[in-house]
């Protein structure tokens, strides 16, 4: 990081404590390959994912955010992944109102025991994100990141 | 000193002769907006519509975001930077007499105690072109404040407008130096002169809001404690930060910090103090009711800034009534307060 | 300030009602507050008014200007209450019942049943004039005439409307305890698809553009919150950019975090927002807040057939699902 001058796609990526965020672990355990993109959230649920939380992850300079819990009827706390399915419904069309590229937020299905397709998604999505281009949508045209400007 | 003139149709020329030396700003339109804006040739057309503008011209001394400082690692320590005060020399064209009598209310607060050298710099480096209404808002009430619509008092040239002309008067050396070389300007005749004093009764009796503001201190200090007025008054307030961020005497900010790993900056930026949590301490919240918050407001103005300066901080512009989203307005709260003798305070 | 002559003659046989059955409600004990509309202190304005007084219901009027969404006061009142209520106003209470801010019994809903609150800023665009300098506005009917320097014009009152109540479904509240007059009908299909234009326009650029487009117009935002302020969804005690130590959007206007604060709030308020147009007419330096509103109205109109505040007895839209919600975004 900082030493290679060539970007590399940083994702962020909300995983459920219950399933996702297994999945992911068991990637690493299967000593699945999947690239250094992703920076992982621990959340309790997908339920617990605030629109908040992916504005905040864009505006700080993230080129992409994941967001994934259990497969619908397998949530731990019953209800939470069917209303995150709705929150996030409605987020993503709103950002692609707005103009944000659709494929920088996207949301899955990752189960417990679902470790390849953790590590497909991840590197379907940095490979989709590394053709998109870094994030500059906040960046200002003085400043160059965006993340400090003077006025 | 006599009186100049300067035709409408060579404004244009002559912002341009001053450009050469100033950062020019006039009343320009972004999105039906008035604002100011940085003038880089071009038309005067802006005369054409111009009463006031949305956002005051204190936003160009004492901006809505400024950044203090900023710093970044280096090594094992960091880099402060600091961005100087402005040097640049600029100059603001068409400014109204209540906005500025207002700059010259906020100077009293960025002086004393602390000198708040950013907003001072400002003032010095910057020349005023005073321009006299002639379209007073129905919102207006200047001319109950011991301002009226086409003072000179604190400006550096005047502007007053004549038909085709601008009569022109330097108020200041400073203003008598922008007049040095031009060959736009010329005499004016007495006739000229008599046209003007016309204009500026004529502007002044368009004011047609009005307040008493004799002892209006002594009747806020003894209104203090009558919460059911305040109360009442107060209740459709929606604490936003409208009346307080469009206002040109109000100065109250906030500073906030932003660390980014291995950069960040201190800002400072506007703050309200009708926002709920305005008074907000890890303890309490002393101004936790909305009508707390509303009395203080208009105490600030007409009493406590009075107390400590001997001005009152209102120069009677109006946009806090134009603006705000619920018609929530100061002179009916002035001419509505219950008059009530308190023990022990003089009336 | 003249208002009640700009007032049709229906209008005025529903203000002297409204003022009867007020101040009835008062003397009886039945509230403890009223909530309406007075004469404001300015031209073609009125202003809310709160009141636990009787002798003030002689203040009450009816309005085309009255565009005030009352609702906003209503989590913040303590006791019972009537407020006066257009049809989207009814709509914004009927939500708040639906998030368990307001009690049903708590609140008498006197219905107004609306033909359309005029714009002043569409009618300074259409005449040239500012609103103070325009002697007279007066709707009778489907036409709205006005009157300035002796020239008097007549407009159809489609033109001089807020975009949100030509797009208006439901005009008379569906939820009322009085009724003050005849039912109104929403108006028609053309008014409301021209009522879009914006949006669709926005819709058909680039997404490029249209990001230039939104980080044009919040370089202008000053973050006053009127917007949050003025709008009845947004009842949190402590919104989320009053968090600090950290913050999650500085309290600075840049543009970008005056974004991320407006995207937010819109998606927030999803499902609960009932296009009353106020966050867009409260804001001073004119950003087009409703074509941010009124996209994620559709939004959420169009994925899940839902429109906000139109059954009290349903739970509100983000805390309940359907096995068959949309998921072809789902990977």
């Amino acid at each position: 990081m900082g030493q290679d001058s060539e970007w590399q796609p940083r994702i962020l990526c909300f995983l459920c404590r219950w399933c996702s965020y297994v999945g992911a672990d068991l990637a690493g355990t299967s000593r699945k390959k999947y690239p250094a993109s992703i920076r992982g959230i621990r959340v309790p649920c997908s339920g617990r994912v605030d629109p908040l939380f992916i504005l905040k992850a864009l505006r700080l300079g993230f080129d992409g955010v994941l967001i994934s819990g259990c497969h619908p009827g397998d949530c731990h706390y019953q209800t939470g992944n069917y209303f995150a399915r709705r929150r996030m419904a409605i987020t993503k069309r709103f950002l692609e109102y707005m103009g944000i590229d659709p494929r920088r937020v996207q949301v899955s299905w990752v189960s417990a025991s679902e470790g390849g397709k953790f590590a497909d998604l991840v590197t379907e999505m940095t490979q989709e994100i590394r053709q998109l281009g870094p994030n500059r949508l906040f960046a200002d045209e003085k400043q160059g990141d965006g993340t400090t400007t003077t006025p | 000193m006599t009186a100049r003139k300067i035709a409408k149709k060579h404004i244009a020329d002559l912002l341009n002769e001053w450009r050469q030396g100033f950062n020019v700003f006039v009343p320009s339109r972004d999105e039906g907006v008035a604002k100011w804006a940085r003038w880089d040739g071009g038309d005067a057309e802006f005369l054409e519509w111009y009463r006031n503008t949305v956002v005051p011209p204190k936003a160009l001394f004492f901006p809505p975001l400024e950044e203090m400082f900023s710093f970044h690692k280096d090594g094992d320590g960091y880099r402060v930077e600091q961005p100087p005060p402005a040097e640049e020399r600029w100059l603001i064209f068409g400014i109204r007499p209540c906005d500025a009598r207002a700059l010259a209310v906020l100077d009293l607060n960025f002086k004393e105690g602390y000198e708040d050298l950013y907003y001072l710099k400002r003032r010095e480096n910057g020349v005023l072109v005073g321009l006299g209404c002639t379209r007073p808002y129905e919102s207006c009430f200047c001319t109950s404040l011991g301002i009226g619509p086409t003072d000179a008092a604190d400006v550096d040239l005047m502007l007053t407008d004549i038909g085709a002309y601008f009569l022109v008067e330097a108020v200041t050396d400073r203003g008598e130096e922008l007049l040095g070389k031009t060959s736009l300007v010329h005499a004016a005749t007495g006739a000229d002169e008599a046209r003007a004093e016309e204009a500026r009764k004529a502007a002044g009796a368009r004011v047609t809001r009005k307040i008493d503001s004799q002892g209006i201190s002594e009747k806020l200090r003894a209104s203090f404690e009558d919460k059911g007025f305040w109360e009442r008054v107060s209740a459709k307030c929606i604490s936003c930060g409208i009346c307080t961020f469009l206002c040109p005497t109000c100065y109250c900010f906030d500073i906030s910090d932003e660390l980014v790993k291995r950069h960040g900056a201190r800002f400072r930026s506007w703050d309200s103090c009708a926002f709920s949590l305005y008074t907000k301490m890890p303890m309490e919240n002393p101004r936790r009711e909305k009508w707390r918050r509303l009395r203080q407001k208009v105490c600030h103005k007409y009493e406590f800034y009075p107390d400590s300066f001997d001005v009152i901080a209102c120069t009677g512009c109006g946009r806090c009534i134009r603006l705000c989203p619920v018609n929530w307005d100061i002179t009916w709260v002035l001419s509505s307060l219950p008059v009530q003798k308190q023990v022990g305070l003089e009336t | 300030m003249a208002l009640t002559d700009c007032l049709p003659m229906k209008s005025r046989v529903m203000e002297q009602r409204l003022r009867r059955e007020a101040e009835a409600l008062l003397e009886q004990g039945k509230v403890d507050w009223i909530i309406g509309f007075e004469a404001g202190s300015l031209r073609f304005t009125t202003t809310p008014l709160i009141t636990d007084d009787k002798d003030d219901t002689k203040r009450l009027v009816v309005s085309p200007f009255a565009n005030n969404n009352l609702s906003v006061y209503l989590t913040g009142i303590k006791g019972r209450v009537a407020i006066v209520a257009k049809g989207c106003d009814s709509r914004s209470i009927v939500s708040l019942i639906q998030d368990g801010k307001v009690a049903r019994q708590d609140v008498v809903i006197i219905g107004v049943p609306c033909s359309g609150i005029i714009d002043l800023a569409k009618v300074e665009g259409l005449v040239g004039r500012d609103r103070d300098e325009i002697d007279d506005i007066v709707r009778e009917g489907d036409k709205v005439s006005i009157t300035f320097s002796g020239d008097k014009r007549e407009y159809p009152a489609g033109e001089v409307l807020f975009d949100n109540c030509l797009a208006c479904e439901l005009p008379t509240p569906q939820e009322y305890d009085i009724l003050l007059g005849e039912p109104t009908a929403a108006r028609g299909d053309e008014e409301k698809t021209k009522s879009r234009e914006k949006i669709n326009s926005l819709e058909g650029v680039k997404p490029d553009e249209r990001w230039a487009f939104w980080r044009n117009e919040f370089s202008r935002c000053i973050r006053c919150y009127a917007c949050r302020n003025v709008c009845p969804a947004c009842f949190c005690e402590r919104c989320f950019v009053e968090e600090a130590e950290p913050p999650w959007v500085l309290p600075i206007p840049r543009w970008q975090d005056n974004l991320v604060f407006q995207v937010t709030r819109n998606i927030h308020v999803a499902g609960r927002c009932t296009d009353c147009g106020e966050c867009d007419r409260a804001c001073p330096v004119r950003i087009p807040l409703r074509s941010l509103a009124r996209e994620m109205y559709d939004i959420v109109g169009g994925l899940f057939s839902y429109r906000a505040g139109t059954d009290k007895e349903v739970p509100p839209l983000l805390t309940c699902y359907e096995p068959t919600d949309v998921e072809d975004f789902i990977r």
